[in-house]
């Protein structure tokens, strides 16, 4: 089915964890698992499969190149991530809220349910993962470790050698001996005397002694030893942090603890003394996770702010790895830049971030308040509230102000953008531009043809609009600033939006329940309108064809669309919109209402009443801002229904920061393309196999130049087929390694018969065609089965297997294999 | 503290070798030998290393503290050390195995405690608490190693030392207070009125310093005394004992040196004059008491040794007809002498608990004494018996509030006027014990003068028991009988001394 909401693109809050295979970082991201390179920060791939939020990831102990994934769908997949396949998927029925997998375990995992019959009640149970032949199958033997732990993963860890288990709880701590079936329960005091709180946040094991250490609400990490005693147990404490310990980590061998919280600064103490330790410190904002590479070479933090850091082993920052920066509040709303078409919210406190879209990365935070933020709850702070580009975006206006309910500091700012530097430049400040909170801000939307026609409109709750315009200054260099021009007001009642018409002549401001229109140059009331009872939410001007119409959303349910020719109300609907959104670059304007838990869309145009597309049930959560964003080239779109997004792309974001977008595709559409992704071959490090590898292309390539054929650029058709059959194949339907090894050192070797190199070269040509031409027509359902049918056929091969090895890899190629190209 | 084994050869371990860079000097406070043959050092640097004896290479180090560790103590079965810091803290490091069921063990540092304000100058271990002393003693239960909750489970804390440290001259009223290097005397003041419980009156003579006398060197006064008349004035450093004479001359008091004062074996753990003033006897570490009489117009001459005690002696009690004096050594003897024929007299019966105080009644010879765990027994001495009073509280068993009191009763006296009253004191309270009245049982209320005092006559008496209890002055120094009707008692308010303290360790406190 087409128009299907996609997953979401960058989530914060969700249940993250990551590990580190050798060079890859692996992250649950929503309902999906990304692969990250740790050298190039790269996604290298989204692993999707999952239903529902992934809560916990785990490599496989046995096998470090595939992983475990859990999911509140109730399903453990196995998966090949090095080729994003998934190769088991184990359904376990009930809720899974965090995974283990230590590797004591032979054939079974840990994971934590909810207890049946109990609310709010947790245990963990070791899953026995059966070994069937089928891609999918029932794990269905389940036996419960320990009862009443937390839900999170960051309440159990698993001791050495998983010989124990250890689960804390409010102020109890419970550790469970495998082999002596042994449960030992420790508690701490409930009492909050001195600021202190006892309360767990967080447990890790010592990877090679009997410690425990948990992190604990008031900053404390307490290390404890010999809790195999129910009475001679004893720990000792360690307390830098002044807020919560949010997330705890051993080094691989148990001489450094890091520690991380509220204060953005990872901690790493030695030897677990308390007066040794390092700090890294200014994270940029409150750790959530701290991951350790298991070379222990690297060290990852996520941070609250959907952020990765990777930290080098000696406490360097590395680098990091960030998409949408998840904020405390969005309170700019979604704005795009017109000069990158990057969506611009706010990111970092008192920052701008300019996210991009298509790369899924952070193109650059402007430091706008140019404060430093402390990281202290209760902390009264200026953020940045406002955000308006002018047409070109050479302009750029903010407005910022203090947390302070009554007397707000405000500074509107103005920033004019350097061609030379590719920055934005300080141009204006102006102090308390209002004397109350500024409620929204525009430019006049003119081509700025004429630098004159450039006005920015202020509207407050200070009962007046104020116009602000750029003035030469008297110094010689002709610079330009910014100060007010008019100040208007209606009533005495509180400004509330304000929106210029698509030519700048006129302008909306909304008083309370009374939308003003005024002239932009003479600034003479033009008229009013008004649809009582309730407040005007949000008002717009139609554009194009449309431009003699203007829309209000009030709220008390009502869309209204007045004629700005006839001063009369053309039509209303009753509609709670939440968000009113025109498309810049059509007439369309998208309405996005919020009923009984639910968002619904409707795309309309203004001469008509009836909507165009109506998406009902769009999302569960509340959607809070939207965004047209332009497609660099107008999209062909097949489906009528669709037509409006041809020239823009429509964004949203919900009160859970999660960035959605309307898909003109169908879900199996976006899938293929993300599962038909090659081996990481290009983005492979440097490794001796990779060395070997490359040198092997070099020679073909060499090869091919002797014969007198051109150098062919294509990665693809220098590699060996040999080699490339072998790194493209998927573990699973592989051949024996001692079936593929002579055709590999074969392949190796100096070939003196050209004339069968070019056989495989041709070869290779054509299925590549043939791949490039089924992989169209095909989805996912279908590949999978194509798989197994496969998988079949090679077993009956190696059967047969006795002459001539290479002749018969000869007949198995010459059969089908498109489906390799697919991955 | 320092441990003492006998060395072959001398290993010199240099421990500030890794820190000279630091320009700083690192002094080591303190060391313990572990059977093991391991040196365990505590510095200036706050940090306990453990030293192979043999090789003098550093095997662990822990830095416990940013300030100075300055005393150790090793647990009997060696798996647990206490150290003690400058910044107050004591901290516990504890041998554990890594790994559980391994052999491999380590010192592991636990447990910090932050009893003190001050340096922590000296710690022990005993099996089941921790012990610290600086300005305050301070006893920490090792709750795992405490068999059951109770009255051993608590942490105990002392600010005063378990010893008299004020003596009087009743016929003088003088009072001799005795500080870590100077003594003071001063006159009491009077009054003429009467009032009622509780009225405080108004002085016609104010109380009155009289001398301050400074011990010459270094050495604290180990123990003082003030003859009962208050002509003669003794003290005793861990070197020297010094014998004055006192002169009232009109307003002015003038302090005398008495010369030839004999060459006695030092040091002297306790001075004690005879009620009549004609004698000093002095308790002498090597286990003797000299008797040395005293001779107008100032001067004195040894009379007797009365040798039997294995121990040094650290209380005395003279009776006040002269005729005897018991004598407590270290190994909680107690030993009777008649002065009349310089005899040993008996043994009385040793009790597995230290003494904490003992005197003779004037009028019956029988000796009370004080055991630091808070148990009382009267032993006659003339019948060389324990008295039947004391047999029946012995079987009757003292009450339980009496018992798991913290402070031991460090001074006994008697009420001229009752024989039957026995006065004791303790740092918290005061007590009247009268051994004609019925002893409490656990059921009643030990402390019941307040309600006591809310009852009628009649009832009043149903309820009365020999405890009778006062906690009105507190901490308690001293308490004495002057006569028939004038008792003194000095208490020492903690603030007075807490604020001559220097100030403690600077520690940055987060959120300060």
């Amino acid at each position: 089915k087409m128009g299907r909401r996609s997953a979401p693109r960058a989530c914060g809050g969700s249940a993250l964890r990551r590990v580190f295979p050798l060079r890859y970082l692996l992250c649950a991201s929503g309902d999906f698992v990304k692969v990250y390179s740790v050298s190039t920060e790269e996604t290298l791939r989204l692993m999707g499969g999952h239903a529902d939020l992934v809560t916990g990831i785990q490599l496989n102990p046995h096998n470090h190149m595939q992983l475990y994934s859990s999911s509140l769908d109730g399903t453990i997949k196995l998966w090949d991530f090095m080729d994003g396949i998934p190769i088991k998927t184990f359904t376990v029925g009930s809720k899974l809220l965090a995974l283990y997998a230590p590797a004591s375990a032979e054939d079974s995992v840990f994971v934590v349910i909810p207890k049946k019959g109990e609310r709010d009640t947790f245990q963990l149970v070791s899953v026995k993962l059966a070994k069937g032949a089928g891609q999918d199958l029932e794990a269905k033997e389940l036996s419960v470790v320990l009862d009443g732990v937390g839900a999170s993963m960051k309440h159990i860890a698993f001791g050495r050698e998983g010989e124990y288990v250890v689960s804390v709880k409010d102020v109890n701590l419970q550790v469970y001996f495998f082999k002596r079936k042994l449960l030992n329960r420790f508690s701490l005091s409930t009492l909050k005397t001195k600021g202190g709180d006892n309360n767990f946040s967080c447990v890790v094991c010592h990877p090679t002694e009997d410690c425990i250490a948990t992190g604990h609400a008031d900053g404390k990490i307490r290390l404890w030893r010999n809790f195999h005693h129910r009475k001679e147990y004893t720990y000792s404490t360690l307390h830098w942090h002044h807020d919560i310990v949010m997330d705890l980590a051993f080094s691989v061998e148990g001489t450094r603890l890091l520690s991380g919280g509220v204060e953005s600064v990872l901690v790493q103490w030695h030897n677990e003394s308390s007066c040794q330790k390092d700090f890294l410190p200014r994270l940029g904002s409150p750790i959530e996770y701290i991951s350790m590479s298991s070379d222990g070479a690297l060290c990852c933090t996520l941070h609250t702010d959907n952020r990765i850091t990777i930290i080098n082993s000696n406490l360097r920052f590395s680098r990091s790895i960030q998409g949408l920066i998840k904020s405390r509040d969005v309170k700019t709303g979604l704005v795009v830049d017109p000069r990158t078409k990057a969506l611009v919210l706010n990111g970092e406190p008192g920052h701008l971030q300019f996210y991009s879209l298509q790369s899924d990365q952070q193109l650059f935070s402007l430091d706008i308040v140019q404060r430093q933020y402390i990281h202290q709850a209760g902390l009264k702070q200026s953020d940045l509230v406002k955000v308006a580009f002018s047409a070109r975006g050479t302009w750029l206006a903010t407005v910022e102000e203090s947390e302070e309910v009554t007397d707000p500091e405000l500074q509107l700012k103005l920033w004019f953008y350097n061609e030379e530097t590719q920055s934005f430049k300080l141009n204006t400040r102006i102090n308390s531009p209002h004397d109350n909170h500024i409620t929204d801000m525009c430019f006049r939307d003119m081509n700025e043809l004429e630098e004159d026609s450039l006005i920015l409109v202020t509207t407050g709750r200070d009962c007046v609009f104020k116009v602000w315009v750029m003035v030469e200054d008297t110094d010689p260099e002709g610079n330009v600033s910014w100060s007010c021009d008019f100040v208007g007001s209606y009533h005495n009642y509180q400004a509330t939006n304000c929106c210029f018409s698509e030519d700048g002549s006129l302008l909306a401001v909304s008083f309370e329940e009374t939308v003003t229109v005024w002239d932009s140059l003479t600034w003479d009331l033009k008229c009013t309108f008004c649809h009582p009872p309730g407040n005007i939410r949000n008002i717009c001007f139609g554009r194009q064809t449309c431009s003699k119409y203007l829309i209000g959303a009030t709220d008390y349910g009502f869309l209204c669309c007045w004629n700005l020719l006839t001063c009369a109300l053309e039509w209303s609907a009753h509609l709670n919109v939440v968000v009113l959104q025109p498309d810049p670059l059509s007439e369309h304007i998208a309405a996005v209402s919020w009923l009984s838990k639910e968002s619904s869309l409707f795309v309309f145009k203004p001469n008509e009443p009836r909507p165009i597309y109506i998406q009902r049930n769009l999302c569960k959560e509340k959607i809070l801002l939207a965004a047209f964003v332009p497609r660099d080239e107008p999209e062909i779109i097949s489906s009528e229904k669709y037509y409006w997004l041809r020239r823009s792309q429509l964004f949203f974001l919900t009160d859970t920061q999660e960035l959605m977008t309307l898909s003109t595709k169908s879900l199996e559409e976006r899938l293929t393309p993300s599962s038909k992704q090659l081996a990481v071959e290009e983005s492979l490090p440097v490794t001796p196999f990779s060395l070997l590898l490359g040198k092997h292309r070099r020679q073909q390539a060499q090869e091919d130049t002797e014969l007198g054929k051109p150098v062919v650029h294509n990665k693809q058709e220098q590699a060996s087929p040999a080699v490339k059959e072998l790194l493209h194949t998927p573990a699973h339907v592989l051949p024996s390694a001692s079936f593929l090894c002579t055709i590999f050192i074969n392949s190796l070797l100096i070939s003196k018969e050209n004339k069968s190199a070019e056989e495989i070269a041709d070869e290779v040509e054509v299925e590549s065609e043939k791949a490039e031409d089924d992989s169209d027509e095909e989805d996912v359902t279908e590949m999978e089965q194509e798989d197994t049918s496969h998988t079949e056929l090679l077993g009956e091969m190696t059967c047969k297997l006795s002459k001539s090895q290479e002749k018969e890899l000869r007949k198995i190629r010459k059969t089908d294999y498109s489906w390799i190209s697919a991955f | 503290s320092t441990t003492w084994h006998p060395p072959p050869e001398v290993t010199r371990i240099m421990v500030n070798h890794r820190v000279e860079k630091a320009k700083r000097e690192c002094v080591v406070w303190a060391i313990a030998l572990l059977s093991s043959g391991t040196v365990v050092s505590a510095d200036s640097f706050g940090r306990v290393q453990f030293w192979d004896w043999q090789q003098g290479t550093l095997a662990e180090s822990h830095t416990v503290s940013s300030s100075a560790a300055l005393s150790l103590a090793v647990s009997e079965k060696e798996d647990s050390i206490v150290v003690g810091t400058s910044t107050g803290a004591t901290y516990q490091l504890q041998l554990l195995p890594v790994k559980l069921g391994g052999l491999e063990k380590r010192w592991v540092r636990t447990k910090p405690f932050q009893y003190h304000s001050h340096d922590v100058r000296a710690v022990a271990h005993s099996p089941s608490a921790l012990i610290s002393g600086g300005t305050t003693l301070v006893i920490r239960p090792l709750m795992e190693k405490v068999q059951k909750k109770g009255y051993d489970a608590v942490l105990r804390k002392f600010t005063f030392p378990h010893r008299r440290l004020v003596s009087c001259a009743r016929k003088a009223r003088l009072l001799l207070f005795q500080f870590s290097q100077h003594l003071e005397l001063w006159r009491l003041g009077s009054t003429e009125e009467t009032g009622k419980d509780g009225e405080v009156l108004p002085l016609c003579r104010m109380p009155e310093h009289l001398v301050q006398l400074k011990s010459k060197g270094p050495e604290h006064i180990y123990c003082s005394c003030v003859s009962p008349c208050g002509t003669w004035l003794g003290y005793s450093t861990a070197s020297r004992f010094h014998l004055y004479r006192v002169r009232c001359d009109g307003d002015g008091v003038s302090l005398r040196k008495v010369p030839k004062v004999p060459k006695l074996l030092p040091p002297a753990y306790q001075l004690q004059f005879s009620a009549d003033s004609d004698s000093l006897f002095v308790a002498s570490a090597r286990g003797s008491v000299h008797v040395l009489q005293l001779l107008e117009p100032g001067g004195c001459k040894l009379l007797h040794i009365a040798c039997g005690c294995s121990e040094a002696v650290y209380l005395l009690a003279p009776s006040a007809d002269g005729h005897w004096l018991a004598a407590v050594s270290g190994d909680w003897a107690i030993h009777v002498y008649n002065l009349k024929c310089f005899k040993h007299h008996c043994v009385v019966p040793t009790y597995n608990c230290a003494v904490s105080a003992l005197a003779i009644h004037p009028s019956t010879n029988n000796l009370v004494i004080a055991y630091s765990d808070q148990q009382l027994v009267e032993f006659s001495i003339p019948e060389k018996q324990y008295t039947g009073w004391s047999r029946a509280l012995q079987s009757r068993g003292l009450h339980r509030a009496w018992l798991e009191r913290d402070s031991p009763i460090t001074h006994i006296t008697f009420n001229p006027k009752n024989p039957a009253h026995i006065l004791l004191h303790d740092t918290y309270l005061l007590c009247v014990l009268d051994k004609s009245l019925p002893l409490p049982d656990d059921s009643t209320l030990l402390m019941n003068q307040s309600t006591l005092k809310q009852l009628p006559e009649t009832a009043r008496k149903r309820q009365l028991h020999a405890f009778k209890i006062c906690k009105k002055f507190q901490p308690l120094l001293f308490m004495d009988l002057l006569d028939e009707n004038c008792l003194v008692v000095v208490e020492r308010p903690i603030m007075d001394f807490k604020t001559q303290l220097p100030m403690p360790v600077q520690q940055k406190k987060f959120g300060t």
